[in-house]
């Protein structure tokens, strides 16, 4: 039997995408490049993990419950966020992770020969899905590392389907304050869908911050994400929505698969949302081996990419009144002015805003600072993928990993 | 259909001798529509002829061959694409199996290749899905020297990058030609039209630095040398001494076309301003011979647009000590296994690629196949290219691959030695040797 002719059976702009190389497992990256421990401040994952009773979701997670299907639509969790926000469980779509709602968007209101409008330097998802998709993506420089408003309306034409704005931008933190989102909708008028990426709302706390959720029901074209991977902790186990009028979600719903997000996500995300236990820190351990099983549940229901108690952690997470926002934010905030200061000392320019994160600009080539800060145990986001030559960005952490950070790389300077 | 579809011609048939007429008559006819001068036009046709009958009678005979010819704007290009049998693979090496003295008693059904290589630009063999062999020559359009004085650069002044037009393209031109020397920069410089040219084929892409009134105070030329490279040529600052600002703004907006591609990294062979320096990361060094053999040695500068993903290579023990230096030059980790020579049985012939650039007398050999005949192989290729007066000759192992690696000692007995190393070019890194003729 001759091999398939994937140049006839693959479309062209499939075969030219590169796809995205995930960094290799700890113990490995351990081993290869010879150091004993390994900070992982390139992903921007929360320190803390989970709320305790998302954790307590994850830790109760019954085994024989890998072999039942959990909500197909996540029931629970939809209800749940929709009754937070204000808002119908039929406005809200849940997915594995931010990513997945990404892709949904983009099929349901994208054909060939149409275009979504961007910022160059941002999250590369939109990006990558349009791309792969057939899909024209015209980006934007940022203005001042911000996203350039009028730049975005002027990039559109008849085929404008979507403008993404992530917001506070990743990697740069900034931000449009509800003034100047209130009236680039008014401008866009309707014409367009408006994505408006809030992955890293929860880390924000200034009063002119604008909260997409308000915006839905004003503005009918705007579709607002929000990910438990971030303030939640939920990272490992892969769950996000999406939020907009009832008959855009309608739509949207059309091209998403059922049974996408897996039963672990659902119930821990539920858990973030009500945990009142307040163990963090001792259960850090737990969470980390409980998160390498469910990887492993994971891997044996590929079709429907779940497992059970997901939505029930996601849920968990929306009830926390724990104070675990508060601490991930005083976390973040120190560590922010600790690493701010030390690179003033290196006399390295920062660029930094919201989110728990970071730029700093090096004085040579960020992936050669990559692979040295590695071989030291250190393990940052190199930004020239994200257009950012001779950036790097660093994950806002415990103290132990910053002050890892700043040794090293201070070290990788001399 | 594709704009580069619409640019490309197809005919499939059989590989027999008796349709080579209709062959170089559908190469000629189409060749000349795409703009090629008609003597061009003849040189390409007769490495056509060479080749088909020599997939006809030698390489795949009666086999099904698909004959392309493309306008690439500034070239015209023929490929065929056809499958070949184990037995018959060793005549696709560019060297010919005898000598290639061009005695009487040479048997000329052997030299397709090599005649053909003579009257083209470019002529290279690949190995594509289903084991499919696709080869390609090339034939370069003619155009004029510069010969009007350059533009005078223009101080001062903020800039900004755009795309350029055909005007600034040539102004850039120019301007490159008349600042930098023959060594620094790339020959199609001297030839603003070809640069136009390359650009509006779609391979090359230009970028360029002006003033607020337009001036052109530098760019560069960047193309994808394989999916995994990006070479770059630049950034050229006119004056030279202005640097800073805009050579960091060419190079931003160069990564920024290609930093979300399929490249993993890019490489620049020309001489970087001192402030964009750093980032890069040398490589190793490559020397080039001249027409009048005059030797520039150039060093190879790389920077990766995502992280090293590390892995394994395999090396010979004969290579360990560059290979550790270089790795850790370079920070590169990776696992590395050593192959053995315990004199296993090879059986079968090697097969090269060349990747031939008749006008830099140069020759980029690939192992394609493994086989018992290696070294005589290989002794074959250095005799057949020096004689064609190749002077510069490099051979190129992945060291992803382990019979890559037991290919080590023997193409360093013969004189090669390892220039430059490049991070996860295949399926691992690939190491250039240069082969360094005998004092």
């Amino acid at each position: 039997m001759p091999p398939p002719d994937l140049d006839r059976l693959i479309p062209a702009y499939v075969r030219e995408f590169e796809p995205y190389i995930p960094s290799k497992p700890d113990p490995e990256l351990r081993k290869l490049y010879g150091c004993p421990r390994l900070f992982r401040l390139n992903n921007n994952e929360n320190p803390l993990g989970p709320p305790p009773a998302a954790q307590e979701v994850i830790r109760r997670f019954p085994p024989p419950a890998g072999a039942l299907y959990p909500s197909g639509d996540s029931y629970y969790l939809r209800h749940e966020i929709a009754a937070r926000q204000g808002i119908d469980p039929d406005q809200v779509l849940v997915g594995n992770g931010a990513n997945e709602v990404i892709a949904f968007v983009i099929k349901a209101f994208c054909e060939q020969g149409d275009n979504i409008v961007t910022a160059d330097k941002t999250f590369a998802v939109y990006e990558w899905v349009a791309t792969f998709s057939g899909i024209e993506a015209r980006l934007v420089p940022l203005k001042d590392h911000v996203f350039d408003d009028e730049g975005m309306l002027a990039a559109r034409d008849g085929r404008t389907k979507i403008l993404f704005v992530c917001n506070p931008n990743n990697p740069t933190g900034t931000y449009w304050p509800r003034e100047r989102l209130l009236r680039f909708l008014d401008l866009v008028d309707g014409r367009q869908m408006v994505v408006i990426d809030e992955a890293y709302f929860e880390f924000v706390d200034k009063a002119d911050f604008p909260d997409g959720m308000t915006l839905i029901g004003p503005y009918p074209n705007v579709v607002v994400f929000r990910t438990f991977s971030k303030m939640y902790g939920l990272a490992g186990l892969r769950i996000g929505y999406l939020a907009g009028s009832r008959e855009v979600v309608d739509m949207i719903r059309r091209t998403c698969v059922v049974y996408s997000v897996n039963g672990i996500a659902q119930e821990a995300a539920r858990a973030c949302l009500r945990d009142d236990t307040g163990h963090i820190g001792r259960t850090r351990e737990l969470v980390r081996t409980a998160r390498e099983v469910v990887d492993m549940i994971r891997r044996t229901c590929v079709v429907y990419s779940v497992n059970g108690i997901a939505q029930e952690a996601a849920r968990a997470c929306l009830r926390d009144d724990t104070g675990h926002i508060g601490r991930t934010r005083e976390l973040v905030r120190t560590a922010r002015e600790f690493v701010g200061g030390e690179m003033a000392k290196l006399g390295l320019p920062v660029i930094t805003g919201e989110g728990n994160f970071l730029i700093v600009k090096l004085p040579g080539s960020d992936t050669l600072a990559y692979k040295k800060l590695m071989r030291q145990g250190v393990m940052i986001r190199p930004m020239t993928g994200f257009r950012f030559p001779n950036h790097i960005r660093v994950t806002l952490a415990g103290m132990e990993a910053m002050e890892a950070f700043v040794a090293a790389l201070r070290n990788i300077l001399s | 259909m594709s704009e580069k579809d619409k640019r490309r011609l197809s005919l499939r048939l059989p590989a027999h001798p008796e349709y080579v007429g209709l062959v170089m008559q559908f190469v000629e006819r189409t060749a000349g529509v795409f703009g090629l001068a008609e003597g061009d036009v003849k040189s390409l046709e007769l490495a056509t002829e060479e080749i088909f009958m020599y997939l006809a009678t030698s390489a795949c005979p009666g086999g099904e061959l698909l004959v392309e010819c493309s306008d690439g704007v500034y070239f015209t290009e023929a490929t065929f694409r056809f499958p070949a049998g184990p037995m018959n693979l060793r005549g696709l090496n560019i060297a010919p199996a005898a000598p290639p003295n061009l005695e009487e008693d040479v048997d000329l059904s052997e030299m397709g290749l090599l005649i053909a290589s003579r009257s083209v630009d470019r002529l290279n063999l690949t190995v594509e899905q289903n084991d499919r062999f696709k080869l390609t020559v090339v034939k370069e359009k003619s155009y004029p020297r510069i010969e009007e004085p350059p533009p005078r650069p223009e101080e001062g002044g903020e800039i900004a990058v755009i795309t350029p037009d055909a005007e600034r393209i040539k102004d850039f031109a120019v301007l490159a030609a008349a600042h930098y020397r023959e060594a620094e920069r790339p020959a199609c410089l001297d030839f603003p039209g070809k640069v136009v040219d390359m650009v509006a084929g779609g391979d090359y892409h230009c970028l360029i630095a002006v003033t607020p009134r337009s001036a052109v105070v530098g760019g560069l030329l960047f193309h994808y040398r394989t999916e995994k490279i990006v070479a770059c040529h630049g950034p050229y600052l006119f004056p030279r001494n202005r640097e800073g600002a805009a050579g960091e703004a060419l190079l931003e907006a160069c990564i920024g076309r290609v930093a979300r591609g399929k490249a993993l990294g890019i490489i620049t062979l020309s001489v970087l301003p001192p402030g964009l320096q750093n980032d890069f990361e040398t490589i190793g060094q490559l020397t080039y011979y001249g027409e009048d053999t005059t030797a520039v040695t150039i060093p190879h500068r790389y920077r990766h647009l995502h992280e090293d993903a590390g892995g394994e290579v395999w090396i010979h023990r004969d290579l360990r000590a560059y290979l550790e230096e270089t790795y850790a030059r370079l920070y590169l980790a990776r696992n590395i296994r050593h192959v053995r020579d315990v004199r296993e049985t090879r059986p079968g012939f090697s097969l090269f690629a060349a990747d031939v650039a008749r006008g830099r007398g140069e020759v980029m050999l690939r192992p394609l196949l493994p086989g018992g005949d290696f070294e005589d192989n290989l002794k074959r290729h250095i005799m057949f290219l020096r004689q064609e007066n190749f002077r510069n000759i490099f051979f190129t192992l992945d060291l992803g691959i382990p019979w890559h690696a037991e290919l080590i000692p023997l193409i360093t007995v013969r004189g090669f030695r390892p220039g430059i190393v490049l991070p996860g070019a295949g399926r691992s890194d690939m190491i250039v040797f240069q082969y360094h003729a005998a004092p």
